[in-house]
């Protein structure tokens, strides 16, 4: 009986392990992000992000793949978020699925952190290399201090293969390459064992004697003094001495083994090469802008001024990395996220090319779910309760040009 | 029933009741100690015990043996005066370290795949060994405090160098130069720590060049001193065993 | 050493002074639940986790909530009232012997306490690190906050009372007033779960990052301190488990 029912212990046991290493090696599909329940007046009013693209859906394991685009840094910036004096462009990954092989603002590296100047456009990239398979949702994403993670539009990319695959290298300035992913760990295992297993001989030198009532009796009644012996000292003065000729001796022998080493490297990145875009020609202003609940639309009264020299058409409305397009004036062919892009979700009430010198009133309908799946209609609630986002218009030729709309947001109900 | 009835059979019995309460005394002490000086020490100095990238040589030299000198001079308070044994300050930090190391295996890597040798914890077990020896040797709370504390405060960097050296070799990264543990950092996506949230050495206007571990070392040892102080009265004092009457809740 | 085995065999029929298979079941108890816990978080830590507006959240995470929070109230209330209802009115009239046995039965309880706290404070406590480090935080209702502040929490809470409980209504040792440590021990790291309010008012008005060296956290590193409160309580145990045995040993 006893055999059996030490079997059955046993066997849970190992059938426990199991389960926790089975669980440890599941290769999940993610789900989205979070982004959803950043306020929408932050969303919509911190950091642009428009023209990106993600070169790759699917990509093998140690196969590399990017994300790049274009971010304005919005002009009027809200006053709860600290301005991005301080910031790290980031990637919206869950962990290190990906490794970030590489970023760039306005071509420079950003391994740390960059100031970033009000109403300026920024051109990023971040490559990325695969390295735990499974569907991941992949967000350009800037991180601000004193105003948090600011998430940028995200999309599902799909990593194949097993990570047991992956591999990092790298070659050091002293001409070794070696692969970061698991260098030095038998390094790291050994001391820590080694170190671990002294701390533990002091511990067992002590717990083989008797511990707590018969040493209390001792002690309560003065003979304390007795129950450390000659002995004791003796082996305490070894450990003593032992740990501090060990910690010597190992470092002495480490300063041997890698003669050059450096200081971690840090310091904030500050005069970021900006991105001109063309000078806008077009003046709009907001006259007023209403969120329909009921329709799930925002309807915007805007006069449009066009001082330029050519005839140009409203093509998109871009807000919180949700695009409202017209289709008769633009199309999206980049593969942008279809839950982000309302291909025809952008109606103006009268959108013939507006001539050069003209000035032209109209109502803008931007309407699509994507208001209540991305919980920008929230805007309504919160305590802010301004709108902004990014107009682009377009000439015959295919020229674009941007203008930002900020101004406050009346909701109807009815 | 006589009140001087024994509450053993025999002495055998006796020793082996008493033996069997060591075990089991040993086993809560080391998992609520472990727990508790886990917590404190995850907070107040965990960023730098969780990642390689932050394991520079002044603020990381400097945290790290102040806050972790706490629980070893409580623990030592209760133990030594109560039993005459010197394992306090081992006791506590092995108890940390095997929480770290459970955690660090289980779940940064084993949740979030972080690699192993980015998020290795810290080794703090030469200078517990030497508060515990220093303590059994001197038999006094004041040399402990001094020779002790100073020695966790100064063995701390020397006593981990061997485990981050290999990742402080330097390598070019698309035009810049940075460590391996640096490269760790950016590399290994970390979503909700950005690197602006990283506090390390940036460089001061008065550095001594290459002394800053030392300089940090030796500052953590004074404060180290002082921590040990206080911590060993706050061991003292929640070694009571007073009772308050009931009317006081 | 004849007579010595002799007089313990004639015990045997009598309960053991420790029921090592109550011990063995408490500890298994936690590991297993807890390495279920952990497998739970692996699946849909990944799965369900990540966006706290999707449905798939709702059903596994949210739920989680909702069942844990009554399940522990119902726990609490159960263990700790059948602790009372069953407690000793002649506590003071006790064997010796009997005496030793409860105290034995009490550090069964003290063991699962440790034990229970350190899976509480340290396991889940640092693997909440490393969730809110690698994702961002989206709800107060995280999947690691669901099982570090709402789970393994309350679970060292019902813990550490019923053990309290135990060892006021059953030791003569502890009849008369309150031992002050046990109190601290007991009410010190219950206080964590009440700073989580703290907590999370600080990261949801000013701090979505994390950086876990925040002065925001040091509510529950004042509070972890009372775990120092068992040397208390070890103390005192030793010193009533050494009037039980002291002339035995002697």
């Amino acid at each position: 009986m006893k055999i059996i029912k030490d079997k059955v212990a046993k066997l849970s046991f190992v059938a426990l392990l199991i389960t926790m290493t089975a669980a440890m090696f599941y290769a999940p599909t993610a789900s989205a992000h979070g982004e959803k329940s950043q306020a929408a007046f932050m969303r919509m009013r911190t950091i642009h992000w428009f023209d990106l693209n993600w070169s790759k859906e699917e990509v093998a394991i140690n196969d590399t793949m990017t994300i790049s685009g274009k971010f304005l840094v919005f002009a009027g910036w809200p006053e709860t978020v600290d301005k991005p004096e301080v910031s790290f462009l980031n990637v919206g990954i869950p962990g290190p699925v990906f490794i970030r092989a590489g970023s760039w603002i306005g071509g420079q590296l950003v391994p740390r952190s960059v100031s970033l100047e009000l109403g300026e456009v920024y051109e990023f990239k971040v490559l990325l290399k695969a390295r735990r398979p499974g569907d991941w949702h992949v967000h350009s994403m800037m991180n601000v201090k004193g105003g948090g993670p600011i998430i940028g539009p995200g999309k599902w990319v799909t990593i194949t293969g097993s990570m047991s695959d992956f591999v990092n290298p790298v070659t050091t300035l002293t001409g070794q390459t070696i692969n970061l992913e698991n260098y030095s760990l038998d390094n790291v295992y050994f001391w820590h064992a080694l170190w671990y297993a002294i701390g533990l001989a002091w511990m067992v030198y002590w717990v083989r004697k008797p511990l707590f009532v018969p040493r209390h009796i001792a002690v309560s009644s003065g003979k304390g003094e007795t129950l450390i012996t000659p002995t004791d000292k003796k082996a305490g003065l070894i450990v003593g001495v032992g740990t501090l000729v060990l910690v010597a001796a190992s470092m002495a022998s480490t300063n041997e083994k890698y003669p050059v080493t450096t200081p971690l490297q840090a310091g904030l990145l500050r005069g970021m090469k900006t991105y001109q875009m063309p000078e806008a020609t077009v003046a709009v202003k907001v006259d007023d802008a209403t969120y329909r609940v009921p329709g799930r639309a925002m309807q915007m009264t805007l006069t449009i001024t066009n001082n330029g020299d050519s005839p140009v058409r409203l093509g998109e409305f871009n807000t919180a990395g949700v695009r409202f397009l017209d289709p008769a004036v633009h199309v999206d062919e980049t593969g942008y996220p279809d839950d982000l892009l309302a291909e025809e979700g952008l109606s103006v009430s009268d959108n013939s090319p507006l001539a050069p010198g003209e000035s032209r009133t109209v109502e803008v309908t931007a309407s699509d779910a994507a208001w209540e799946v991305y919980r920008l209609a929230d805007l309504i609630y919160d305590p802010d309760s301004r709108f902004a986002g990014l107009l682009f218009f377009w000439d015959a030729n295919g020229n674009r040009q941007l203008v930002t709309v900020d101004a406050p947001l009346i909701p109807t109900f009815i | 029933m006589s009140a001087s009835q024994s509450a053993v059979r025999s002495r055998a019995e006796a020793v082996q009741v008493s033996r069997t309460f060591d075990w089991m005394i040993l086993f809560t002490l080391f998992c609520a100690v472990l727990g508790g000086y886990h917590i404190h020490y995850m907070l107040t100095g965990g960023d730098w015990d969780f990642w390689t990238d932050w394991k520079d040589r002044r603020l990381w030299v400097t945290v790290a043996p102040i806050v972790s000198i706490t629980f070893p001079a409580a623990v030592q308070a209760c133990l030594w005066w109560r039993y005459k044994l010197p394992l306090g300050a081992t006791l506590s930090v092995l108890a940390l370290m095997l929480g770290e190391w459970i955690n660090r295996y289980m779940n940064f890597w084993g949740w979030t795949y972080f690699p192993v040798n980015i998020c290795f914890p810290s080794n703090l077990i030469p200078g517990a060994l030497v508060l515990d020896v220093v303590l059994l040797l001197g038999n006094s709370m004041t040399l402990t405090a001094v020779v002790g504390g100073m020695a966790y405060g100064l063995l701390f960097y020397p006593g981990n160098w061997p485990i981050i050296a290999p990742l402080h070799v330097p390598v070019e990264y698309n035009g810049m130069m940075m460590t391996l543990a640096d490269l760790q950092g950016y590399h290994y996506v970390r979503t909700g720590t950005p690197e602006y949230i990283r506090m390390v050495e940036k460089g001061t206007l008065r550095t001594f060049g290459k002394d800053v571990a030392p300089v940090s070392a030796f500052f953590s040892a004074f404060v180290s001193i002082i921590i040990y102080f206080l911590w060993h009265f706050f061991g003292r004092w929640f070694s009571k065993t007073d009772f308050i009457s009931d009317d006081a809740t | 050493m004849a007579a010595t085995t002799e007089s313990v065999k004639t015990d045997a029929a009598e309960a053991p002074l420790l029921n090592k298979r109550n011990l063995t079941l408490g500890i298994l108890l936690y590991l297993t639940f807890y390495s279920f816990i952990r497998w739970y978080e692996g699946v849909y830590g990944w799965s369900a986790g990540l966006d706290s507006f999707a449905p798939e959240f709702e059903t596994y995470w949210m739920n989680m909530l909702y069942i844990e929070l009554v399940a522990e109230v119902l726990l609490f209330a159960g263990i700790n009232g059948y602790i009372w209802k069953t407690r000793d009115r002649k506590v003071m009239s006790i064997t010796p012997r009997e005496e030793l046995r409860r105290h034995f039965t009490h550090w069964i309880w003290l063991v699962c306490y440790g034990w229970a706290i350190y899976w509480g404070a340290s396991y889940f406590t640092e693997q909440d690190g490393t969730w809110h480090q690698t994702i961002v935080r989206d709800t107060d209702f995280t999947p690691s906050h669901i099982i570090e502040f709402y789970l393994s929490y309350p679970i060292y809470i019902i813990t550490g009372s019923a053990s309290f409980m135990y060892a006021k209504t059953r030791l003569p040792t502890y009849h008369e007033g309150l031992n002050l440590m046990y109190l601290i021990a007991v009410i010190g790291p219950f206080m964590i779960l009440p700073n989580v309010g703290l907590n999370e008012w600080g990261h949801t008005f000013w701090f979505m990052e994390e950086l876990f060296v925040a002065p925001l956290h040091y509510g529950f590193v004042f509070f972890g301190w009372a775990a120092l409160a068992v040397m208390g309580v070890v103390n005192t145990e030793v010193m009533a488990i050494t009037k039980l045995l002291k002339k035995d040993l002697a």
